[in-house]
C-alpha cells in the first residue's frame, strides 16, 4: 500500500457522499468555468487587436437607419484614411429559418483592404480575388461555414433574405480563413445584389468600416466626421470597431456583473458544502485519527494526509468540470456561434481552466484545513473515548 | 514497607520506571486529581494487569505508560526514554518504534484489508515494499491469519478482528504493548483465544504487556495484577498459573 492508495481509501469510504460531492464540484467548476470564459470571449471580441486602424460610421439614430453611400467620398477625402468599405447586414438564411449565420452585402472592391488582417491567414490569391470580383452573384465564405454546410468553390447558396424582400442565388468564389472562427462563420457578396435588388437601398448603406493610415489618426478622425454631419439629415456616430463591437455586448445588459455575481455565488456555496462534507467526514472518523496517531502518525502528518484527501477530491472534481466545459464551449460554437458571431469564438482559455483548478484547489485546502486541524489537535485520549 | 517492596514485580532491567506521577484534570477551575504519587517499576517481559474499579485510574495510567497522555507530575521513563523530554513528534516517533496497541473495540480502519491494516505502522517505518509485506505476513502467520490479509474488517468476526488487531500493534516489533480491555467486546471463546495469543507474545516473543481489565479471568493470564484504587496504587497480586 503506498500514500495515494491509503487516501484514496479513504477517500471513498463512503462512495455516494463522495460521488455526490464530486457531482457538485464538476457542476460548479463547469458553471464557473464557462461563466469566466463567456466573459472572456466577449472581452476579445470588444478588445480585438487586429481591428485597431479601423474604425465604424452609421446612423447616429442607429444601424436600421441608412446612410447615403456619398459619405464614402468624404470619408476618403481625410488624408489620414486608407480605404472605406460600405457593409450592411443582410440577415439572410440558408435552406432553414434555422440555418441562420452572418451574411453582409459589402462593397467587395475593398472588402479584402479594410480587413487585411482577418484574410491574411487565408493566402487568398489575386486570381481568387478576380474570380470573385468578376461575378457580380458571387460570394466569399469562411472556411468553418463551408465545412458546416459542405460547401466548395462553384456550389450556388440560394439565400433567403429577411429582412430585404430578395432572395439571392450566390456562387461560391472563395472560402478563406480567419485568426477568429467568428470571422470563418460568414459570408460577403456584392453590394450591388442589395442595390439592385432592393431599390430603396440604392445609394443607401447601414455603415462605412474604415481604415485609417495610422491608428493614432483615429481619434481625431472620429470626432471630425462627427462634427461634419452634425445637424444633418444624417448625422453619424462614429467610433472605433471595438467600440463598436461593445455597443452589441452592451445590449445585453451589464454581463460583466451578472457573471461575476454568478461566480462568487457559486464559489461561497460550494465552499459551504465542501466544507460541511469534509467537516462531516472528519468527524466521523475521531476515533480513526486518535488510533493513527496512537501508532505513530504524528499529528502534522495526519493533517496532511486529511488535507491531501480534499485536494484530490475537488482535483478530481476540479478537473471534470473542466474537462465538461471544454466539452460543451465545443457544442457552443457549432450551435450559439452561427446565430452570435461571438459565440464562434468561445473556447475554455487555457488560463481559465487554471484559474478554475486553482481556485478548486483552494476551496479544497480551505474546506478540509479548518476540521483536520481541530480534528489533529483533539487529545489522543479524547479521541480514543470518541464514539465513531 | 515502601514502594518497591510493596510493587515487587521481580528481578529484571525495568522498562517502565514511574516516580511520583500524578495526573489531574481541569474543569473549569476545579482540579480533578486522578492519578497522584504512583512509583512503579515494570521489568523487561512483564504481564501486567491494572485493575480496579471504574474511575480508579488504570486507564489513565495505561495512557502514561503508552505516550498518549502526559502526567502532570513526576516523571515517567519507558523502554529508556524520559517521555518528558520528548516533544508531540518525537512521543510520535517514540510510540511507533516502542509500543504496539490493542484496543476494545479493535479499531481497525474499514476501508483497510486486514493486510492493510497491519501494514499501517510500518508506512511511518521507512521499510520498502517488500520488508513490508514479509513483516505483515509475519504478524498475520503469528495471529493464524494468513487465509483472511485479503478480508476486510466488515467480513471478519470480533476474535478475527482483534487478532488483526494484535498483528498491528507487533508487526514494528514493539517493546511494549498496552491492551486495553482487549477483550471486553468478545464472547467467552474468542476472548480465550486472544488472551491465550497475548499470553504466547509474552512468553514466546518476550514482550512486555501492560493490559487495562476488569474481567478476574483475563486478568488472570497476566504474571502479576496491580489494583487501584481512587488514583493510587492498593496492592499488587502474583498471579500463580
Amino acid at each position: 500500500m503506498r500514500w495515494l492508495a491509503l487516501i484514496w481509501k479513504s477517500l471513498m469510504r463512503s462512495k455516494r457522499r463522495t460521488l455526490l460531492i464530486v457531482g457538485s464540484l464538476v457542476l460548479s467548476v463547469f458553471t464557473v468555468a464557462v461563466l469566466q470564459s463567456l466573459l472572456t470571449t466577449l472581452d476579445a471580441a470588444t478588445n480585438n487587436p487586429r481591428s485597431s486602424n479601423r474604425f465604424v460610421v452609421r446612423h447616429k439614430s442607429g444601424l436600421t437607419q441608412m446612410l447615403p453611400r456619398s459619405y464614402e467620398n468624404y470619408l476618403r477625402q481625410q488624408s489620414e484614411v486608407e480605404t472605406v468599405c460600405a457593409l450592411q447586414w443582410f440577415g439572410g438564411y440558408y435552406q432553414d429559418p434555422r440555418n441562420f449565420f452572418a451574411n453582409f452585402a459589402s462593397d467587395e472592391t475593398t472588402l479584402f483592404q479594410i480587413f487585411r488582417e482577418e484574410f491574411g491567414a487565408s493566402n487568398i490569391t489575386e486570381a481568387q480575388i478576380k474570380d470573385y470580383l468578376r461575378d457580380g452573384t458571387g460570394c466569399i465564405v469562411g472556411e468553418s461555414l463551408a465545412k458546416k454546410n459542405g460547401w466548395k468553390v462553384g456550389d450556388v447558396v440560394p439565400l433567403t433574405g429577411t429582412i430585404f424582400p430578395i432572395n439571392p442565388r450566390l456562387t461560391i468564389r472563395l472560402i478563406f480563413k480567419s485568426p477568429k472562427l467568428s470571422d470563418e462563420n460568414a459570408l460577403h457578396f456584392h453590394y450591388k445584389v442589395l442595390e439592385e435588388g432592393v431599390p430603396r437601398m440604392k445609394g443607401l448603406c447601414g455603415s462605412f468600416w474604415v481604415r485609417a493610415r495610422r491608428p493614432e489618426d483615429i481619434p481625431r478622425l472620429l470626432e471630425r466626421v462627427d462634427r461634419h454631419y452634425a445637424n444633418s439629415a444624417y448625422e453619424t456616430l462614429t467610433e472605433t470597431e471595438n467600440a463598436f463591437n461593445l455597443g452589441f455586448v452592451k445590449m445585453l445588459g451589464n454581463i460583466g456583473a451578472i457573471i461575476q455575481g454568478i461566480t462568487i455565488a457559486v464559489v461561497i456555496a460550494i465552499l459551504i458544502v465542501t466544507g460541511n462534507t469534509m467537516a462531516t467526514a472528519i468527524r466521523e472518523r475521531t476515533t480513526e485519527i486518535a488510533v493513527f496517531r496512537a501508532m505513530g502518525f504524528s499529528a502534522g502528518r495526519v493533517l496532511s494526509l486529511l488535507l491531501a484527501e480534499g485536494v484530490l477530491l475537488v482535483g478530481v472534481g476540479g478537473f471534470l468540470g473542466v474537462a465538461l466545459a471544454n466539452f460543451a464551449a465545443g457544442g457552443v460554437r457549432g450551435s450559439l456561434g452561427m446565430a452570435m458571431p461571438f459565440f464562434a469564438d468561445f473556447s475554455i482559455q487555457p488560463e481559465t481552466a487554471l484559474a478554475c483548478l486553482a481556485g478548486a484547489l483552494a476551496i479544497g485546502i480551505l474546506a478540509t484545513f479548518i476540521p483536520a486541524y481541530a480534528a489533529t489537535r483533539r487529545p489522543i485520549t479524547e479521541g480514543l473515548k470518541a464514539v465513531g | 514497607m515502601n514502594a518497591a517492596d510493596r510493587f515487587d514485580l521481580g528481578g529484571g532491567e525495568p522498562v517502565i520506571t514511574l516516580r511520583d506521577v500524578a495526573k489531574s484534570y481541569w474543569r473549569e477551575d476545579l482540579e480533578i486529581p486522578v492519578l497522584q504519587g504512583i512509583d512503579l517499576e515494570i521489568p523487561v517481559g512483564a504481564y501486567i494487569a491494572l485493575m480496579g474499579p471504574s474511575g480508579s485510574g488504570k486507564t489513565t495510567l495505561l495512557n502514561l505508560v503508552a505516550g498518549i497522555d502526559r502526567p502532570t507530575g513526576g516523571s515517567l521513563e519507558v523502554c529508556g526514554y524520559d517521555l518528558n523530554d520528548l516533544d508531540d513528534d518525537q512521543l510520535a516517533s517514540w510510540r511507533n518504534a516502542h509500543v504496539g496497541f490493542i484496543f476494545q473495540n479493535y479499531n481497525l480502519v474499514p476501508v483497510l484489508n486486514a493486510f492493510e491494516n497491519v501494514e499501517l505502522p510500518l508506512l511511518l517505518t521507512g521499510a520498502g515494499r517488500g520488508e513490508r509485506r514479509d513483516r505483515v505476513e509475519q504478524a498475520l502467520s503469528l495471529v493464524n491469519l494468513t487465509d483472511r490479509m485479503r478480508n476486510y474488517p466488515r467480513q471478519l468476526s470480533g476474535g478475527q478482528e482483534q487478532r488483526v488487531a494484535i498483528a498491528r500493534a507487533i508487526v514494528t516489533d514493539p517493546d511494549l504493548l498496552v491492551a486495553d480491555e482487549p477483550t471486553g467486546a468478545l464472547d467467552a471463546k474468542n476472548a480465550e483465544e486472544v488472551l491465550a495469543l497475548m499470553a504466547r507474545l509474552n512468553t514466546e516473543l518476550g514482550k512486555t504487556i501492560v493490559m487495562v481489565t476488569h474481567d478476574p479471568k483475563a486478568a488472570h493470564h497476566a504474571r502479576h495484577q496491580i489494583h487501584l484504587e481512587k488514583g493510587v496504587l492498593d496492592r499488587t497480586v502474583e498471579v500463580n498459573r
